[in-house]
C-alpha cells in the first residue's frame, strides 16, 4: 500500500466510523492483484455502490432496488443550529454506509460503532439514501417560510383518501433502498443513532420490488400486489434529457435557488383490499386495470411493450376509457408533461382488525411540478373504478434535497445557508 | 481514544495491506481489517438486565480499573448509596405505616415519596438477589393481578388506587418492610464493582425511557414522572462523582452530557410542584413526551460511551 496514514475519523468526534484514509490505494492494491472490487462495474453484490456525490441525491433516478423504506421523522428542536447539525450527520452517516466506509475500530469498553447485522466487510448491497424535507420544515420553527418551494404544501386529502395522521407527513423523510433488507435495517438504525436527540420517528413502512434481470425501458418484472405488471410504463431513467425535463427542478423553473437539483416527491400509502380483489372476475380487474394480467400487455394487444393505440381506440371498446392505466396516461401530447417517476414499494405488514391482510404499495413518484405531475395524474384518476378496490391511508408531500456536490459539502447546505 | 487507538489503527491498515495482496481479491479485505488488530479479549457482555425490567446484570460488571479517580468515585458512590438506603427504609415505613393504619389518603400521599431513594439507586439495588422483583416487579410480570408472587410497591399501588381501598395490603406492606430492610442490609456488603459505576448513569436513563416517560410503571397511580426525576437524579449523582475521571479523558463528552441533563431538568420542570411532587402522568403533553423522548435518546446514546471513556477493561 502506497499510503500508510492513519485511518482518518470522519466527522465529528461522535463519527461512528473510520474512513480509510488509504481506499485509493486498496483499490490500486485489488486491481494490482488481479481483481476487480465488487461493485466497481455496478455488477449486483454485497459490494455494489451507488455513487453518493452529485448534482442530485441518489435512489431517483437509480434503478429500482429490490428493498424500499420509508421512515418519516419530526424534528424536536426547534433551531436551525439543531437542524443544520442534524442534517450535517444524516449526510456523513449516509455517505459512510453508502461508500462501505468500515467503521472507527474501538475498545470493547465502548458500544460497538456499527449494529454488525452486515457483517464486518464494509457491505453496501446498493444501497441509496435519499432525504427529503416536509412542507412542515418551512412553518415558523427554523425561519425558513421564504425559502418554501413553490408548490410545497401539506398534502391534502385526495379523491378516495382516508388519511391515518400517524402515517401522514413528516419534517423530513429518508428513502432508503438496497439490494437486501438488512441492509436498509442497517442503514435506518446507524441513520437514527446519529441523530437521536432531534429526529424523532413519526411513521415508517418497508416492502420489495421484484427486480429486473435486465432493466429495459417499457418493459418490468415487476407486479404489484393486484397481480399486475407495476412500472411498465415508468420513465427511461437512462434518457437524462427527459429527467431534466420532467424531474429535476433546473435554474429556470421559478423554484428557490437552493432547491435546483432537487425534485417533488409525493408519497402515498395506499392500501389494497386483496382477498376483495382476488374474488373479483378476472376480464373485470383486466379492464379496472386496462391490461391482459398475465402478459402484461394493454387490452387488445401482443406484448407488454406494445403501444395501446388509444388513437383508433377513441371509445374505449379495448382499453375502457376509465382503465387504470389510460387514466393514468393518456398518452396524448398534452398529457406527455405529466408524466411521473415512480420508485415505490409493495407492502405487507399483517392484517386489519376485521383479519384482512394489511398490504399495498407504497406509492412514491417524483417530479419537477407537483401540479404539472403527480396532482395532474391523481386529477384523472378521480372516480375510476379500482378506487373501490384501494385506500390511500398515509403519505405525504415532500421535496428530495439537491444532491451533495463534494465531501465538505452536507444535504441541505443551501437550504439552510 | 488516545495514541493506543491510533497506533493500533495504523496496524490494522498495514495488516488490510497484506491481507488484500495475500488474497489476492478485495472481497476479503474486511475479514483481513477484522482479524487483524482486532481488540483483544472477550465483548463488554452488555445486555438487559433480568426480572422486572432493565437494570444492571452480572454480566455487566466484569470491567476493572486501576484509574484512582474512578476507584474514588466508585467508593464514594457505595457510601452515597448506603445513605439512600437507610433513608429509603424510613420513606418506606411511612408509607406502609399508612397502609397499615388504613388511611387510605396518607397511603396514597407516601407512595410516590417511598419510592424516590430506591428509583435513585435502582440499577445497582438490582444487583441484591431477587430484591428487585420483589418489591418494584409490575403486573405484566405475571399472570394477573392476583398472583400472589405479584408483590411490592405495585402490588400495594394496584389496591390502593384501583381497588380503592387499604384493605388485603397490609401483608404487602409487612413484606416489603422485610424487602427493604434486606435490601438495606445487603447493600452495605455488596462489593461494588467501577463497571456499575460507568454504566450505571446509562442504565437509570434506560428506565425513564422505558418505563417512567410511557407511563407503565405507576399506571394505577399515574405518578411516574416522580420516579422519572428520581432516576435522573441518581444518573445525575453518578455523573457528578465520575466528572473527575471523565473530564481529564473527554472533556467534550462531559460537556455534552452536561448539557443534556440540563435539557431534561428543563423539559420535566414545568410538571414539578413546590411541595417536591410531581403532575400526573397523565398531565404529560404529548409534544413534551416527545422531545423528551428525543432527550433522553440523545442523553443514552452519550452515556453509553462512559465505560469505553474510562478505559474499563474487560
Amino acid at each position: 500500500m502506497a499510503d500508510n496514514r492513519p485511518i482518518v475519523q470522519r466527522g465529528t468526534r461522535l463519527g461512528r466510523r473510520a474512513f480509510l484514509g488509504g481506499s485509493a490505494a486498496l483499490g490500486a492494491a485489488a486491481l494490482a492483484a488481479g481483481c476487480t472490487p465488487d461493485g466497481v462495474d455496478g455488477s449486483a453484490g454485497p459490494g455494489r455502490r451507488l455513487p453518493f456525490l452529485g448534482p442530485h441525491q441518489p435512489g431517483v433516478d437509480t434503478p429500482a432496488a429490490h428493498f424500499g423504506l420509508l421512515a418519516a421523522f419530526n424534528l424536536v428542536r426547534e433551531d436551525r443550529t439543531s437542524l443544520a447539525r442534524s442534517l450535517r450527520d444524516l449526510t456523513d452517516e449516509a455517505r459512510a454506509l453508502m461508500e462501505g466506509h468500515l467503521p472507527e475500530r474501538r475498545d470493547t469498553a465502548y458500544p460497538p460503532a456499527e449494529t454488525g447485522i452486515l457483517g464486518p466487510d464494509g457491505r453496501t448491497d446498493g444501497l441509496a439514501v435519499t432525504l427529503s424535507v416536509g412542507a412542515s420544515l418551512f412553518d415558523g420553527r427554523f425561519g425558513l417560510a421564504d425559502r418554501r418551494p413553490r408548490e410545497l404544501v401539506r398534502m391534502p386529502y385526495l379523491a378516495n383518501d382516508r388519511l391515518d395522521p400517524a402515517q401522514t407527513h413528516g419534517d423530513l423523510l429518508l428513502a432508503l433502498s438496497a439490494d437486501q433488507p438488512d441492509t436498509l435495517l442497517h442503514a435506518l438504525r446507524q441513520l437514527m443513532r446519529r441523530t437521536r436527540d432531534n429526529l424523532v420517528l413519526h411513521w415508517m413502512l418497508d416492502g420489495y420490488n421484484r427486480p429486473d434481470a435486465r432493466p429495459r425501458a417499457g418493459q418490468t418484472g415487476n407486479r404489484n400486489l393486484l397481480g399486475f405488471k407495476d412500472g411498465t410504463a415508468n420513465l427511461d431513467i437512462d434518457d437524462k434529457r427527459l429527467m431534466d425535463e420532467l424531474i429535476w427542478v433546473g435554474p429556470g423553473d421559478g423554484e428557490p435557488a437552493w432547491a435546483v437539483g432537487g425534485s417533488y416527491q409525493a408519497v402515498r400509502i395506499i392500501r389494497m383490499f386483496v382477498e376483495f380483489w382476488d374474488r373479483t372476475p378476472l376480464n373485470e380487474q383486466q379492464k379496472i386495470i386496462g391490461r391482459d394480467k398475465a402478459s402484461g400487455a394493454p387490452l387488445g394487444q401482443d406484448r407488454e411493450t406494445d403501444d395501446p393505440g388509444y388513437g383508433d381506440d377513441p371509445a374505449g371498446r379495448r382499453v375502457p376509457l376509465d382503465a387504470h392505466i389510460r387514466m393514468a396516461n393518456p398518452r396524448t401530447p398534452e398529457t406527455a408533461g405529466s408524466r411521473i417517476l415512480r420508485r415505490g414499494f409493495n407492502f405487507s405488514r399483517g392484517f386489519d382488525a376485521a383479519g384482512r391482510l394489511d398490504q399495498g404499495l407504497a406509492f412514491v413518484s417524483y417530479q419537477k411540478s407537483l401540479t404539472r405531475g403527480f396532482l395532474a395524474v391523481q386529477a384523472r384518476l378521480k372516480g375510476e373504478p379500482l378506487e373501490e378496490y384501494i385506500l390511500p391511508v398515509g403519505g405525504g408531500f415532500f421535496f428530495a434535497l439537491p444532491g451533495v456536490r463534494s465531501t465538505d459539502a452536507w444535504l441541505g447546505q443551501q437550504l439552510l445557508d | 481514544m488516545g495514541e493506543v487507538g491510533r497506533v493500533r489503527r495504523v496496524a490494522v491498515l498495514v495488516g488490510l495491506a497484506a491481507a488484500l495482496l495475500l488474497a489476492g481479491c478485495g472481497k476479503d479485505d474486511g475479514a483481513g481489517v477484522r482479524s487483524e488488530g482486532g481488540a483483544s479479549g472477550s465483548g463488554a457482555g452488555s445486555g438487559s438486565g433480568t426480572g422486572s425490567g432493565s437494570g444492571l446484570a452480572n454480566q455487566d460488571l466484569s470491567g476493572t480499573t486501576d484509574d484512582q479517580q474512578v476507584l474514588k468515585a466508585v467508593a464514594d458512590y457505595k457510601a452515597w448509596v448506603v445513605g439512600e438506603a437507610d433513608g429509603l427504609v424510613a420513606d418506606t415505613a411511612k408509607f406502609t405505616d399508612a397502609v397499615r393504619a388504613g388511611d387510605l389518603a396518607e397511603a396514597r400521599k407516601q407512595f410516590a415519596p417511598s419510592r424516590v431513594r430506591w428509583e435513585r439507586i435502582e440499577p445497582i439495588a438490582g444487583l441484591v438477589e431477587d430484591i428487585d422483583g420483589a418489591v418494584d416487579a409490575r403486573v405484566d410480570d405475571f399472570e394477573g393481578v392476583n398472583d400472589p408472587k405479584f408483590t411490592g410497591w405495585h402490588r400495594i399501588e394496584y389496591i390502593l388506587w384501583e381497588k380503592d381501598t387499604t384493605a388485603g395490603a397490609k401483608p404487602f406492606a409487612d413484606r416489603l418492610d422485610k424487602d427493604i430492610a434486606s435490601l438495606d442490609q445487603q447493600l452495605k456488603t455488596l462489593e461494588f464493582p467501577p463497571a456499575a459505576v460507568a454504566l450505571g448513569p446509562a442504565e437509570l436513563i434506560e428506565e425513564v425511557s422505558e418505563g417512567k416517560i410511557t407511563g407503565e410503571e405507576d399506571r394505577y397511580s399515574h405518578t411516574d414522572l416522580s420516579d422519572f426525576d428520581a432516576n435522573v437524579d441518581g444518573s445525575k449523582k453518578l455523573l457528578e462523582l465520575l466528572t473527575p475521571a471523565l473530564q481529564a479523558k473527554d472533556a467534550a463528552l462531559t460537556a455534552e452530557i452536561t448539557a443534556g441533563f440540563a435539557a431534561v431538568d428543563k423539559s420535566l420542570a414545568p410538571y414539578a410542584n413546590p411541595d417536591g411532587t410531581f403532575d400526573a402522568y397523565t398531565a404529560l403533553k404529548a409534544a413534551d413526551k416527545t422531545r423528551m423522548q428525543a432527550e433522553l435518546a440523545g442523553l443514552s446514546e452519550k452515556l453509553a460511551r462512559i465505560p469505553g471513556v474510562l478505559g474499563l477493561k474487560g
